[in-house]
């Protein structure tokens, strides 16, 4: 992996905010994600699926945070929420002092090019594009001129450890390699959180570890929260913390530390999980 | 806005389903091409408006001086009826003329039809619009022949000085006309008795043209030669003439034309089955550009964008196709005979104008956004967290 803290990192977004609005995360409360009674339920046929109930979370600024439960608890249906992709049935989602209600959908989307870096279980690379059109992609809803696109992008795989592989398609990239190039995608806009569905699902033990170490960088050397739906227990090495959910709902106090600890029994002892503070 | 380089390099990602596809519109562009092409050589073989005082005088039922025939007796009892405008040294203003469409050689070694109009020492009176511009009228019985300003050059040898070869003979060129863009301009004249030798024609006129004195003649002159019961023919006043010529072109456009929609219609179905395909097998990759922040306009303009490169893609095979199977028509078969019946001895040539392929390129880009529309629409429609969901 490229040693991170070296690396100059000058992907700063051209000014001009447009969504003006409270500062982000004022320091005395110090949170950047705010999700307050949200449930969400999806029509199927007849009956309903209650994917999330009254699930409340705050998560502060510059951390490395998992949501992990059973398949089925409604992980990937809170992270949907958090970066703006779906909207909640009853509650509110704050992220950077944004109420993602108060957007319509056209603004969404431009919020989340702006705010959000996603990073897919299956890579979700366009298969047409080389490494650095893949990663320049988000600029593309920026102002930048295609030199300047071609050089976050560029940068961007530098921090990944990508910058020989620029002219490679995905199809000839390992998975290892193309979730990388998935994260400089992320990182190219220089967003304040980072959202990843099962980053390392698809991947064998060493890129995992190589994708959590990865990510994990990115919060200490560059101040990003990072937000990681996961099953892996290796995962619990990596971050400061975990929210289990189970059935649609957040599990909390004794429930929640059951949960820990079944699944450092399923690592085999070695995970610890929120061992940083 | 997705990159123009993301629709192209999509429609080259799947070579064969995008050839296919390319080669229906192309097929198309090529019977639009061709088409337009005739239309467009008959047209210019139909171009006049006609003097107010002519009459064309033909054998009843043909609407086409090539397709008619007049015999002798029936010349002399035209050229003798009362009403008819005279020359300076008072010889009557009737023209009897021979049409016939014999192979010319053009200068590029293709083949061509070209009207021969045999005519006598009257046919610079009665058509008053035609000048000679250059050299002089031929003298009759000389073997000598005038060209038309559009026909001079084209074909080899049709310069004043050098001799026509066609039909049996040679013919020596002695002068240039024109007519003020009207399609004698695109013909070449003879002696019309030495053209009826040459062409073995049992009668020596397919027609006659005639001047009438005046408004109130022309209809008396009309009317008498219709009523005569000994010959079967008819007489038509210039411009009515040329209107029916015309009007049977137009009739023929919107055939073409209406062919072209249909055939327009198939292409584009077969352009929206490839991109349903498409938007069918990236539909998580739609979700995934619509998670980054790509609004639904730059989906459903990416996705148009392809279906329109597809088309394109086929214009350009169908326009070289055209190009190559008007070459190889014009210089093997020397052009393709026209059976509409107002046609029956017109012969004529495909030549590919700009402006035909302009109408083909007109009716590719709408093949391409209309059948890419359906497709564009789905995609952009497309909720992203229901199409990730099918990664
Ligand atoms: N679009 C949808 N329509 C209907 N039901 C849905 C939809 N999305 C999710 N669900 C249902 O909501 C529940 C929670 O789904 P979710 O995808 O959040 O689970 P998950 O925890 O991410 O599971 P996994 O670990 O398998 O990815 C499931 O019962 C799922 O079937
Ligand atoms: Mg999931």
């Amino acid at each position: 992996m490229a040693p991170l803290r070296g690396v100059r990192y000058p992907l700063r977004m051209p000014p001009a905010d447009p969504f003006p609005g409270p500062p982000p995360s004022a320091p005395e409360e110090a949170t950047l994600i705010d999700i307050r009674h949200v449930s969400r339920r999806y029509r199927r046929g007849v009956d309903e699926v209650h994917a999330l109930e009254d699930v409340s979370l705050r998560i502060s600024p510059g951390r490395f945070v998992a949501f992990m439960g059973p398949s089925g608890s409604g992980k990937s249906t809170l992270m949907n929420l958090v970066s703006g992709l779906d909207r909640p049935s009853e509650g509110e989602v704050v992220v950077a002092g944004q109420s993602l209600g108060d957007l319509d959908e056209d603004e969404l989307a431009a919020w989340r090019a702006r705010h959000v870096g996603l990073i897919f279980q299956f890579f979700n690379l366009i298969p047409v594009l080389d490494a650095r059109d893949n990663v320049a992609l988000p600029l593309l809803l920026t102002e930048l001129g295609k030199a300047e696109r071609h050089r976050r992008a560029e940068t961007a795989l530098r921090v990944v450890g990508l910058d020989h592989r620029l002219d490679h398609r995905p199809n000839t990239l390992s998975g290892g390699e193309q979730q990388r190039v998935a994260i400089a995608r992320a990182i190219v806009t220089d967003p304040d959180l980072i959202v990843a569905d099962e980053p390392t699902g698809d991947l064998d033990a060493k890129n995992a570890e190589a994708t959590l170490g990865l990510l994990r960088e990115l919060t200490d050397a560059f101040g990003k929260t990072i937000v990681m739906v996961t099953h892996d227990p290796r995962a619990l090495r990596f971050v400061d913390e975990v929210f289990h959910l189970d059935k649609g709902l957040l599990l909390e106090g004794s429930d929640a530390e059951r949960a820990s600890e079944a699944i450092r029994l399923a690592a085999g002892g070695h995970a610890s999980a929120g061992a940083r503070p | 806005m997705l990159p123009l380089s993301y629709s192209v390099r999509n429609v080259v990602a799947r070579p064969t389903r995008s050839l296919m596809t390319a080669l229906v519109v192309a097929l198309v562009v090529v019977a639009c091409t061709l088409l337009l092409g005739l239309i467009s050589s008959l047209k210019h073989t139909l171009v006049s408006t006609g003097h107010p005082l002519n009459l064309v005088v033909m054998r009843k039922g043909s609407d086409n001086d090539g397709s008619s025939q007049i015999t002798l007796e029936a010349f002399q009892s035209i050229r003798f009826q009362d009403g008819i405008a005279r020359d300076a040294e008072e010889r009557p203003l009737v023209s009897p003329e021979l049409v016939v469409q014999p192979f010319f050689r053009t200068r590029d070694g293709g083949r061509e039809n070209v009207l021969v109009r045999g005519v006598e020492a009257a046919a610079l009176g009665v058509h008053d619009d035609v000048r000679i511009v250059e050299g002089r009228m031929l003298r009759p019985s000389a073997g000598e022949a005038v060209v038309g300003r559009g026909a001079l050059g084209r074909y080899a040898d049709a310069t004043v000085g050098s001799e026509l070869e066609f039909g049996r003979g040679r013919w020596k060129v002695v002068g240039v006309m024109e007519s003020g863009g009207s399609s004698f301009e695109s013909e070449v004249w003879v002696d019309a008795r030495e053209l009826a030798n040459d062409a073995r024609r049992p009668f020596p006129y397919s027609g006659v043209r005639l001047r009438a004195a005046s408004a109130a003649d022309l209809e008396r002159l009309e009317r008498r030669i219709d009523a005569d019961p000994r010959f079967a023919i008819e007489a038509v006043p210039e411009p009515e003439y040329y209107r029916k010529q015309a009007s049977s072109a137009n009739t023929l456009y919107v055939i073409v034309i209406g062919i072209a929609v249909l055939a327009g219609l198939g292409a584009g179905f077969g352009a929206a089955n490839t991109m349903y395909a498409a938007v069918q097998s990236r539909t998580a990759e739609i979700g995934t550009l619509r998670a980054l922040g790509f609004s639904r306009g730059a989906i459903l303009a990416a996705f148009e964008v392809e279906a329109v490169a597809l088309s394109l893609l086929g214009f350009a095979l169908g326009a070289a196709l055209s190009w190559l199977l008007s070459v190889a028509l014009s210089r093997w078969l020397g052009g393709i005979a026209f059976g509409a019946s107002t046609f029956t001895t017109n012969v004529v040539t495909l030549r590919l104008s700009l402006a035909d392929l302009g109408g083909a390129l007109l009716l590719a880009l709408a093949v391409g956004l209309g059948g890419g529309l359906g497709p564009a629409w789905r995609a952009a429609r497309l909720r992203p967290i229901e199409a990730l969901r099918r990664a």
